[in-house]
């Protein structure tokens, strides 16, 4: 049997296939991108990738759209990390302690995280829409001449994270709180009952013994849906492009769509390569960070 | 009789308004997609069509090329989907079952995928493909899309595989089967929960995928449902209702599915989510 299994043949039939396609598709590639971010490359250029050094990165930071962009990926990473964190665990808490009617709304809540987000963002943008959307909603409950007078939602550009950054937050929160939430009560059912009800006969209420059992407990969890909501939130482009392509005036733009539009709307290629060796950096950054961070030894159960 | 809590009144209570506010937006558009004109919309956007009609739908199913795009995407998922655990099941029963040196690193080096974003690989593989022919084309999109799948198809099958028990793969060994045997024969028919969970988180993570198809293909005929939605809902068509109908074609074969299925798409999903 040894044998068999140390076959030499075997072993490059199962593994080169797989191995192939990855590097070819996605390791070369990335060792490219990051040689194109130190070269001047222009869809148009005949010559190919000229090597110009750090040019690219010293222009990133004169760039004011990529300093609202970086704002916006920040304020999305850090907003989506707690607001998913609490509400994931506060729908966890709650379904995981009714009986009638769980899998419903279990169910509803996750829908649209399997729904195309591009089509979700389009929605909302139609919702967000001041003519017709929410604000003819408010108004038709009863308040006089909201269409006239209410937030222009996705158009608007004052203060520091503008409005539509806002909405948008809300949007992703609303299409991904299911993931976080079905990871919770994947990992709360997995916790033995006999430790709460050790707990209640020692005197502790249901809300004492969320604090002092299912979090200890679920705190690797938390490491694993977080580390996923901020790669999933830097690498946010779908409905950002979708509700408001970057605009106002490049005011919701983030990290991702700064890269599409550079990319292939200006065809600056090298550039847009300095943006994603950017965005690369920091998603391998904030993954180790979260890790560090969060993650402790596993509880033995 | 037993008493029922407030407490549980108040999470109910709380639990409606959740459904609401997830299902409210999806029926709104529904509603609106039926609507016979823009003139209805704006007037009276909440109420129920006056005369419903399938016109806009038909529209933006044929003159919009939400058809062809379905078709598109049907194909390039299915491809991909069948691609994808092939090669990543082969290759994880390479690391999980055959002995070798390198069988740790190389799972490393496949989970390394996880962690990196797409965009990142956009602008050389995008240049690259040019070259040879292969934008504009759906085998252009195939070969990303089989790629990015690899690492979470590869994860969470080494770990079904190496839950097999030895013996089973003695016992075959001993009955004179081929590695090749073993593999197609014994462990990947035990792995068929683990393919099934890989194959629904990859054919749901490609057709929702946006960016690489916006990309990659310029083509009207070629361009897969999730762009052909963003080209149709542009800021150039001002027909609303119309844009409302297009919505609901994308969006309602992932909710046909879903209801189907829904439990094992949730439980499947989580599982596959936990161990990634």
């Amino acid at each position: 049997m040894d044998k068999l299994l140390r076959n030499k043949k075997a072993i490059i039939v199962f593994m080169a296939p797989g191995l192939l396609l990855f590097t070819l598709i996605l390791f070369v590639p990335i060792c490219q991108s990051i040689y194109y971010s130190l070269c001047e490359y222009k869809a148009t250029s005949i010559t190919g990738p000229k090597f110009i050094g750090l040019k690219n990165y010293a222009d990133l930071l004169k760039d004011d759209t990529f300093w609202i962009a970086l704002k916006n990926s920040f304020f999305f990473l850090v907003f989506s990390c707690v607001t998913q964190l609490i509400m994931g665990l506060f729908l966890a808490g709650l379904l995981t302690n009714i009986d009638k009617g769980r899998n419903l709304f279990k169910n509803i809540i996750y829908l649209p995280c399997v729904l195309s987000s591009a089509a979700l963002g389009l929605l909302w943008m139609f919702i967000f829409s001041p003519k017709f959307g929410i604000n003819k909603l408010i108004e038709t409950l009863g308040v006089q001449d909201f269409v006239k007078n209410g937030p222009l939602w996705l158009m608007d550009t004052k203060g520091f994270i503008v409005l539509p950054m806002w909405v948008i937050a809300f949007v992703a929160l609303w299409q991904y709180v299911g993931q976080s939430m079905m990871l919770y009560m994947a990992q709360i059912s997995g916790i033995s009952k006999s430790l709460y009800e050790a707990s209640y006969i020692d005197g502790c209420s249901k809300a004492k013994s969320f604090r002092y059992i299912t979090l200890p407990l679920i705190r690797p969890m938390v490491a694993t849906a977080m580390s996923l909501n901020a790669i999933g939130s830097l690498k946010f482009f779908d409905l950002v492009f979708n509700m408001t392509e970057g605009g106002p005036n490049h005011r919701t733009e983030v990290l991702a769509t700064h890269l599409y539009q550079q990319g292939f709307k200006y065809s600056k290629y090298g550039y847009a390569s300095a943006i994603g060796v950017v965005l690369l950096i920091l998603c391998l950054l904030v993954t180790a960070f979260i890790n560090k961070v969060v993650k402790t030894e596993q509880y033995e159960m | 009789m037993k008493k029922i809590k407030p407490i549980r009144i108040i999470i109910y209570i709380f639990l409606i308004v959740m459904a609401v506010i997830y299902l409210a937006p999806l029926l709104w558009v529904l509603i609106v997609a039926f609507k016979d004109n823009n003139h209805e919309l704006m007037v009276a956007p909440f109420s129920l069509p006056q005369s419903p009609s399938f016109a806009n739908f038909t529209f933006a199913w044929t003159a919009g090329k939400l058809g062809i795009a379905t078709l598109n995407s049907f194909l390039v998922c299915t491809i991909s989907l069948i691609l994808s655990m092939l090669i990543g099941s082969m290759a994880a029963f390479g690391i999980a079952r055959l002995r070798w040196k390198f069988a740790r690193l190389s799972l490393t080096y496949f989970l390394l995928g996880m962690m990196i974003p797409v965009h990142c690989v956009l602008i050389p593989l995008f240049s690259r493909f040019s070259s040879f022919g292969l934008n504009n084309s759906l085998v252009g999109l195939i070969l990303p899309y089989v790629t990015c799948s690899l690492p979470v198809t590869i994860f969470i099958m080494v770990g079904f595989f190496e839950g097999l028990p030895n013996e089973l793969i003695e016992s075959a060994c001993i009955d004179g089967a081929t590695i090749y045997q073993i593999f197609y024969g014994v462990c990947l028919p035990l792995g068929k929960t683990g393919l099934f969970v890989t194959g629904l988180m990859t054919f749901v993570a490609n057709w929702n995928e946006l960016l690489l198809a916006m990309v990659f293909i310029s083509d009207d005929l070629k361009k897969t449902l999730p762009v052909s939605l963003s080209k149709f809902v542009g800021p150039y068509n001002t027909n609303y209702t119309q844009m409302f109908a297009a919505i609901i074609i994308a969006i309602i074969p992932t909710i046909v599915v879903y209801c189907a299925f829904s439990n094992q798409i949730v439980d499947g999903l989580t599982a596959g989510a936990v161990k990634g």
